[in-house]
């Protein structure tokens, strides 16, 4: 079993934007590959998309699941039983998030998630005076209790929060992890987007700066400091900030750490990229 | 009448009296094994004696040709050099390439197999008129390469050498049969010559041997070499297999100081990037080849020596050593003692962690010494002082020593692992296990599927199973038709065109599908041999320090490869491959083999 699973909610109405936040462009990406992407860098288990019923979504990597809320518009408590339920035995803890917010670090959801022990059930951030209920970790068995509301139409996260052991994260908490509060140090992970002028105002935020760093032969054919630090929301941006195209030539390690061509593939203030031969042979 | 490209017989020496017999090498036989790596098996089958001791004068060593070998196909000038191993005791093939290949299978024999041994220091010759045995005192104890010389000088251009160091004279379990300054590197078959008393073996050609349609092979040349100066191959042009090293070293799977820790802080020191600027003074390439992989740098002494990242790896991170001109030197020893670099630095590398923990009384010998490498490169290669023991390698000296030394000994059935973290890698742990030759990543390039981002290289699974055995497929047929593996990325549905190029070399009607059967066949072949040679399911491991310690990522992820994964994968492997549940083939695939009944 994973320790922790991620699910995004996507399914809501996005009625003050006026379009489905879902699909809105950030710096070479849609919100919701981005946020499933950040989510999935951040768990180990399966991350779940949930969506309304028949509802079309922006293309997602083939490894993110897809959830239905079993009725539309009916608020995340809905969202959140369907993730719940996709994730079944996979999973202990879930991350929750919204699909609007473009800022999320994975060292946040790491945070949040770190907090998780055999005494809560729930780990809540208070972040701006406001809890937020979807950039929380929930433990994947209170599944039947949050049916239980719903089928009590009691639709309010905090009637479930009421019902069982929630330890709640201030700003001071959340930032007493040292690596968080250089990556993320205004907690903007829980920005979220709701209006044409927040969404006008996140777009006018540059993509995060990150470290270049190229090996080999690409680092012939694309000469330049090492590291060479850009600015750029994804791994293709990062790939044409530095000079080289992302074929099938190429691969990018993310922190050292998993291998991808993804074009697509998130990347967060304070990420190295490194860019490999993909012909690793000798 | 033989297919194209093939003469249907191998040549049987026996080097106790230099007489030699023709062995008949059926159409089928040859169609299921096609030649190198695979006809290798099937001799080493026929002609071992049942447990042999590899370095018995009844143990019989093959240099095998393959179809296309002699054409203008780019990088087929190969052959293979197959016997039981004497550091592993299992099936072992090695290959090498240039002149070598071609002017042996042009004596007219798709092998050459040599059984026997010699009354003194010998050099055997084969052409149109036979074979012969020359006496060769003279060259006992001379560099490969130097008797190389010495013996073209002697006999003519037109003769071709492959030739021992002092270390295969000393029967160092991991020395090599060099050819051209190149090595048939791993499992101690400059050993098994050695003990033959043979210090080389020559080659002129004879006769020569027609394709099937040798318009279409010129054609298929001409496509291949355009395509060989693609992208897929800069790498290896531009800057050779080194440039592995630094790259490896940001996604820790650089094994580093007997793999205690996956990356290596001073590893720029030894990178391409710029090594390649200071010390690069040319290129080269093997006869045939349109790639050019091989870069020779300069070290302090002015000495040249072709580097690669093996080489460079063993003898440098894993010994922790990282001054540059000490890992050349290092390298360079090697090549002319006839050692095999991985398995030297692989075996000091151990010996380091020994004496330091106090196993072994050597105070001398310490991680990150230069001298004291070198020191243990020559003790090795003249079998002196710890030289002895260290000869052996990894795992026969750790069985000495004790002191749960075995248990970081870096080896998979006897071979010294490659520079591919395991833990890091973990499709490549799978191919590492279970290949037949031992730790190789030649034999399995699982590693390709870790790299290619389909996967979670940390958390090795099912998914990885697959990618292991499509590598271990794909090597079987390169390294038996042969090809050089640097041109694989430029083949887009690999099996269909390699089928189409055997199809116009051999004329045989071959297409993908039984050329993944053959595949299959020659993987089967490896491992029905070693079951009759004594391997137990144990043998398909790792060391026990991979499956019990942790490494960290750069992300702070912990890679962790436990026993129970690396035996589920295992396992799961033994299923896909249609094995009994231990491993070992069943009847119906032996069946399949074309070989006598097995003994085991």
């Amino acid at each position: 079993m994973a320790e922790a699973a991620g699910i995004v909610l996507a399914g809501g109405r996005s009625s003050r934007m006026g379009t489905p936040k879902a699909a809105l462009e950030w710096h070479g990406s849609t919100l919701l590959r981005r946020v499933a992407g950040v989510v999935a860098r951040a768990v180990d288990g399966p991350v779940v998309v949930v969506r309304a019923p028949g509802q079309a979504l922006p293309p997602l990597p083939e490894e993110v699941e897809i959830a239905e809320d079993a009725r539309e518009g009916r608020g995340p408590l809905q969202g959140l039983a369907a993730g719940l339920a996709a994730i079944g035995d996979r999973a202990e803890v879930a991350y929750a998030s919204s699909t609007d917010v473009p800022l999320l670090h994975p060292r946040f959801v790491r945070r949040v998630l770190d907090a998780f022990d055999d005494d809560v059930d729930v780990v809540l951030p208070h972040v701006g005076g406001f809890p937020h209920p979807l950039a929380a970790a929930y433990r994947v068995s209170l599944l039947g209790q949050v049916e239980r509301l719903i089928a009590e139409d009691r639709m309010r996260p905090a009637f479930l929060f009421e019902a069982c052991r929630v330890r709640r994260l201030d700003a001071d908490a959340l930032l007493a992890d040292p690596a968080l509060a250089a990556l993320d140090p205004a907690l903007d992970s829980v920005l979220n987007i709701n209006e044409p002028d927040d969404y006008a105002a996140a777009r006018r935020r540059p993509a995060p700066e990150v470290a270049v760093r190229r090996f080999g032969v690409l680092r012939r054919q694309a000469p330049g400091p090492d590291p060479a630090v850009v600015a750029a929301a994804t791994l293709g941006q990062a790939a044409s900030a530095a000079g080289l195209t992302l074929d099938a030539h190429v691969v990018a390690a993310l922190n050292g750490d998993q291998i991808t061509r993804d074009p697509e593939a998130p990347l967060v203030a304070g990420d190295t990229v490194a860019f490999l031969s993909a012909d690793a042979g000798g | 009448m033989a297919p194209g490209g093939l003469f249907g017989r191998a040549l049987v020496v026996d080097a106790t009296d230099g007489t030699a017999t023709a062995l008949p090498l059926p159409d089928d036989v040859l169609r299921a094994y096609i030649g190198g790596a695979g006809l290798g098996a099937w001799l080493m089958h026929r002609l071992a004696p049942p447990r042999v001791d590899p370095l018995a004068p009844d143990a019989p060593l093959a240099f095998c040709f393959s179809p296309l070998v002699g054409t203008p196909l780019t990088t087929s000038a190969k052959f293979a050099v197959v016997a039981k191993s004497p550091l592993t005791g299992m099936l072992n093939d090695a290959l090498a390439s240039s002149h070598f290949a071609i002017a042996g299978k042009l004596t007219g024999n798709d092998a050459i197999v040599v059984r026997g041994a010699c009354a003194e220091p010998s050099v055997l010759l084969v052409d149109g008129d036979g074979v012969r045995l020359q006496p060769a005192g003279d060259l006992w104890g001379l560099p490969a390469a130097e008797a190389e010389a010495r013996l073209r000088e002697r006999l003519g251009k037109a003769w071709r050498i492959a030739s021992i160091g002092p270390a295969g004279e000393a029967r160092v379990a991991y020395a090599t049969v060099s050819h051209d300054g190149r090595h048939a590197g791993r499992g101690g078959l400059g050993a098994v010559l050695g003990a033959k008393l043979l210090k080389a073996v020559a080659v002129r050609p004879a006769t020569k041997v027609a394709p099937a349609d040798p318009r279409a092979v010129l054609a298929a040349a001409r496509d291949l070499r355009e395509r060989s100066f693609g992208p897929a191959t800069a790498k290896y042009r531009e800057l050779g297999t080194l440039a592995n090293l630094l790259a490896f070293n940001a996604i820790a799977t650089l094994p580093t100081r007997n793999f205690q820790a996956a990356t290596f802080s001073e590893a720029p020191r030894l990178a391409a990037e710029d090594l390649a600027e200071a010390r690069g003074v040319a290129r080269d390439s093997c006869a045939s080849c349109s790639i050019g992989c091989e870069h020779i740098y300069k070290g302090a002494g002015g000495r040249s020596t072709r580097v690669e990242y093996e080489n460079v790896f063993a003898l440098g991170p894993l010994c922790g050593v990282s001054d540059p001109d000490a890992v050349l030197e290092a390298s360079g020893r090697c090549d002319e003692l006839g050692l095999d670099t991985i398995s030297t630095g692989g075996t000091i590398a151990w010996a380091m962690e020994c004496a330091e923990r106090g196993l072994i009384d050597a105070p001398w010998l310490r991680f990150g010494d230069a001298d004291a490498l070198l020191r243990a490169i020559e003790e090795i290669g003249a079998r002196e002082g710890l030289g002895a023991l260290l000869a052996e390698g990894s795992r026969a000296a750790a069985r000495i020593v004790g002191g749960g030394s075995e248990a970081f000994a870096p080896h998979v059935k006897g071979l010294e692992l490659p520079g591919y973290e395991p833990r890091t890698l973990q499709a490549m742990a799978l191919g590492l296990a279970v290949n037949a030759r031992g730790a190789d990543h030649n034999r399995s390039g699982a590693y390709e599927a870790d790299l290619s981002g389909r996967f979670d290289r940390l958390a090795g699974g099912e998914p990885h199973v697959a990618a292991a055995i499509e590598t271990e497929d794909r090597a079987a047929i390169m390294d038996s038709l042969i090809l050089c593996k640097f041109l694989r990325g430029v083949f887009e549905e690999p099996f269909d065109e390699w089928a189409r190029l055997l199809g116009t070399v051999t004329g045989w009607d071959v297409d993908a599908a039984e050329l993944r059967a053959t595949a299959r066949r020659i993987v089967v072949a490896k491992r029905a041999f070693n079951v009759r040679e004594g391997w137990t399911r144990a043998d398909d491991d790792l060391p026990e320090r991979l499956l019990s310690e942790p490494v960290q990522v750069a992300s702070g992820r912990e890679a962790t490869l436990t026993r129970e994964r690396l035996h589920d994968m295992i396992e799961a492997y033994y299923r896909a491959r249609g094995l009994q549940p231990d491993g070992r083939p069943t009847d119906g695939q032996l069946a399949d083999l074309r070989i006598e009944a097995l003994v085991g």
